[in-house]
């Protein structure tokens, strides 16, 4: 130990630049690989729906009016008419649909209240051809009006005080619940605005289904949906889902198109500004900034890490060719050339790691900061080591060619111009 | 002396070309970099209107009158009455109302298929309250908001869509179901951000990029627009549910934005006074409960308060100056690396007798050539960075460009770093001994 601290000591200007080189770079890898992963998480969330057969229309706006439900009921069934359609239900708050999204705020018996994504509609779990893993559907008697109208009405159903029943996902019931059986249990909802005080009981549980205010699916939230026994009615904006049979998936996203079209594409009708889309194009949409992000901090990663291996190579190196005298001499005295790489990896180690220690606080600092300005979650400390054993890598490799030819030096340097 | 330092600094960097390379590699990609973040960001934060923005204010009261809903600032919106009222009375310099609708367009006599645009809503001290720049014909007079007149101006791009580009002003348009004549038509018009539309910028989460978008496409009287566009008005937020969406003239709900310019502080403070007197007599009359709760921040302000700057924007900012301090790290090192084996070339200099402070402007020459140098390589990739950023999906892409403010920056900030990088090696090569050296020659 003493022979590598000794030449620190006495030249301590390179190793401290190293070290603070080292130490720069881990902090902001840090907070970057945390930043990524804030923006991937919803990526890579599992959407629960039946992907690939899946068909949204939404942006159906009635205009200085409200669709009734009898206009709802009647797109659903123009669209169960289209050839190769299996289901096709009128929702409100769909997947990967932003324009509209409802939430609702859940308390369960551990009162914790979450922060949910409801989605209205009727038959949404066949629709969307979601997993059911306990519990069941919603059963036909169980649907109540909503629109307009039927919500804030003073004698409406939703304010009657009646126990609403409500489908939750495996997510909500394992926070909500923990071990408990979710199904049957009662929900209240905490929103000081509805004065009405009614509840939730579960009477099913989905195994996955991703909320869909996208930006809020972090952190293990990407799940935090619920449905609703609702059928859609008076209201300015229709949207619905439709699943199709794989086998003839382009001929009903066609007949789709024509059918909205037929339905709702009547002179001065919202028809015309329908987006009919499949379920992946959607969501290529949706995820079209995040993508973009990602690849930013993707060439971000890329630069700081050529930049620090650069910058330890080109250090490590000059340090090396100054000590050329030293390392003939311990090589004359008998120290093999495995010793010497050794030796230079192992002070390198002792450099970058003093640099990620400090490097570990610099990326707190800046998780701090950066928490004060935007709206981000703390810095979880699983970020530290993967930055921290990234920089051991970059360490180590930058000094892989300087060790190397260290080496290389012969012994009898070591009797040269003394 | 010049002449001679210019001369050894780029002998010395033909010497080693790899450190040089290196050393450009570094500063250029940490300038690349922080300049392409800087330059949004400058594009971003900048004054849309300078030398006005000072005059301009946003008056804002609380319309809702529900007692327990008490709100810490104003709702950055308006009723349809409240704004009438402050609009009607004329109080400011120039005053003008502002609603955003989508509306359907087809042009008369022309093959271009309907098109849904956006449609402003304004009256006639928006165009010289905003500097807007016209092409052919002008804005509409008070008259026109006063009878309703079907005319309506429209944009430069619309009018490169719809006629090609030519004088289109007497020309007809169809707005959804009515005729309005064109009367005026906008030069390339592109305000960053879209201020007077700007609002709700606490609600957005730091996602505020839909701030910089273009300006809408066809400009109408508001009076007229309402009737031409009913149904179709979005409403910013309704304390009780509008009876008919869309329909928002007698509608609970705020939607109308106001604007006022106010020429000088004297001015400003009366306007505040009025406003107050405006709330508090709405509140006698039973129709506010919050009539404390007005607020008349200026154009800067406004947009400060609302947080424009995408948050994204910001972040990027960040990590790139950490980015360029890394490379500045970097640089040091190299710069160490390469004048400290210089040894003997400094000891023969200073032998000869060149002082210290020829030493160190000596090697501080050559790196501010390297300053030079990744300044070059630094704009060059701002240039890149900036066409990455022109291909993101966002709303300001399109106006992303380098201005000469920020070329010269870029060379500035490469420069700087350069030396900066460059003080304590050159310094550490001054103190270089000459007996030393020489004697292990």
């Amino acid at each position: 130990m003493r022979i590598i601290l000794a030449p620190l000591r006495r030249h301590s200007l390179m190793p401290v630049l190293v070290l603070l080189q080292v130490a720069l770079a881990c902090a902001i890898l840090c907070n970057v690989f945390f930043l990524a992963w804030q923006r991937l998480q919803p990526m890579l969330a599992p959407s629960g729906v039946d992907a690939d057969n899946l068909i949204l229309v939404d942006n159906l706006a009635a205009q200085g009016r409200t669709y009734t439900a009898a206009e709802s009921v009647a797109g659903e069934d123009a669209l169960r008419a289209v050839p190769g359609v299996r289901a096709a239900s009128s929702g409100f708050g769909l997947p990967m649909v932003s324009i509209a999204s409802i939430m609702v705020n859940l308390q369960g018996p551990t009162h914790t209240a979450v922060g949910v994504n409801a989605f209205f509609g009727k038959g949404l779990v066949q629709t969307l051809g979601l997993q059911m893993v306990t519990g069941r559907d919603f059963l036909p008697s169980e649907y109540r009006p909503w629109g307009l109208g039927a919500s804030n009405g003073s004698n409406s159903d939703w304010d009657t005080g009646v126990t609403q029943p409500v489908i939750i996902t495996q997510a909500l019931a394992d926070k909500l619940f923990g071990a408990a059986p979710a199904v049957g249990q009662l929900l209240a909802d905490p929103d000081p605005a509805d004065k009405s005080d009614h509840g939730y009981q579960v009477v099913g549980v989905v195994k996955h289904l991703l909320r869909n205010e996208i930006g809020l699916a972090t952190d293990g939230r990407a799940d935090y949906t619920v449905l609703l026994a609702r059928n859609i009615g008076n209201t300015a904006m229709l949207s619905y889902a439709v699943r199709v049979d794989p086998a003839m998936r382009d001929i009903a996203l066609q007949g789709v198109k024509n059918a909205i079209k037929r339905q709702f594409g009547g002179a001065n009708a919202g028809g015309a500004q329908a987006r009919v889309q499949t379920y992946n194009e959607k969501r290529n949409d949706a995820f079209k900034s995040s993508r973009a992000a990602l690849w930013l901090l993707l060439g971000m990663v890329l630069a700081i890490v050529i930049v620090t291996l650069v910058g330890i190579m080109g250090l490590t190196g000059f340090w090396v060719q100054r000590r050329t005298r030293q390392i003939g001499i311990r090589r004359a005295l008998g120290a093999r050339r495995a010793q010497i790489l050794c030796y230079f990896f192992a002070e390198n180690l002792l450099i970058v790691s003093v640099g990620i220690l400090l490097g570990m606080a610099l990326a707190y600092a800046g998780n701090i900061l950066l928490m004060h300005y935007y709206e981000l979650p703390h810095l979880p400390w699983m970020y530290l080591p993967v930055g921290a054993a990234v920089m051991l890598v970059i360490g180590q490799l930058g000094v892989l060619a300087p060790a190397l030819r260290a080496t290389e030096v012969p012994p009898v340097v070591a009797t040269r111009s003394v | 002396m010049f002449g001679y330092y210019l001369d050894m600094a780029i002998r010395s960097l033909k010497h080693n070309k790899v450190l040089t390379v290196l050393m450009v590699l570094a500063i250029g990609v940490g300038i690349g970099a922080s300049m392409t973040t800087l330059t949004v960001m400058h594009l971003l934060s900048g004054d849309p209107l300078p030398g006005k923005s000072a005059t301009l204010f946003r008056p804002l009261v609380d319309p809702d009158p529900t007692p327990e809903r008490t709100h810490e600032t104003p709702m950055d919106v308006m009723d349809y009455r409240s704004a009438m009222d402050l609009w009607s009375a004329h109080r400011a310099d120039r005053q003008t109302l502002v609603v955003q609708s989508p509306v359907k367009v087809v042009a008369a006599a022309t093959n271009v298929p309907p098109l849904m645009l956006m449609l402003l809503s304004t009256t006639t001290d928006f165009f010289p309250m905003f500097d807007v720049p016209f092409q052919y014909g002008s804005g509409w007079t008070a008259d026109d908001d006063e009878r309703r007149s079907r005319v309506a101006v429209i944009s430069a791009s619309l009018n490169d869509k719809l006629f090609g580009g030519a004088n289109s002003v007497g020309r007809t348009l169809h707005l959804r179901n009515t005729d309005v004549r064109i009367i005026g038509v906008l030069k390339p018009w592109r305000p960053s951000p879209l201020f007077y539309m700007v609002a709700g910028g606490r609600f957005a989460h730091g996602d505020t990029a839909d701030f910089y978008g273009k300006p809408e496409d066809v400009f109408v009287p508001f009076s007229s627009s309402l009737e031409i566009n009913d149904g179709n008005f979005q409403q910013f937020t309704c304390w009780a549910l509008p009876k008919i969406p869309g329909h928002l003239i007698d509608a609970p709900c705020e939607w109308v934005t106001v604007w006022v310019q106010l020429g000088d502080a004297g001015k400003a403070a009366a306007y505040r006074r009025f406003l107050a007197d405006y709330a508090a007599q709405q509140k006698s009359l039973g129709r506010f409960t919050h009539a404390e709760n007005t607020r008349l921040p200026n154009l800067m302000e406004w947009l400060d308060y609302n947080g424009v700057v995408p948050s994204d924007v910001h972040l990027q900012t960040w990590l790139a100056f950490a980015f360029l301090a890394i490379c500045l790290f970097n640089t040091i090192g190299l710069l160490l690396a390469k004048f400290l084996r210089r040894g003997g070339e400094i000891g023969v200099r200073r032998a000869l007798g060149a002082t210290r402070g020829a030493i160190f402007a000596q090697f501080l020459m050559e790196t501010a050539l390297v300053g030079v140098l990744g300044g070059v390589l630094g704009w060059l990739l701002t240039l890149a960075g900036l066409s990455l950023v022109r291909r993101q999906p966002t709303p300001y892409a399109d106006m992303v460009h380098l201005d000469v403010l920020m070329f010269a920056t870029t060379f500035a900030l490469s420069i700087a770093v350069s030396l900066l990088a460059g003080a304590l090696p050159a310094f550490r090569a001054s103190r270089v001994a000459p007996a030393l050296q020489l004697k292990t020659q």
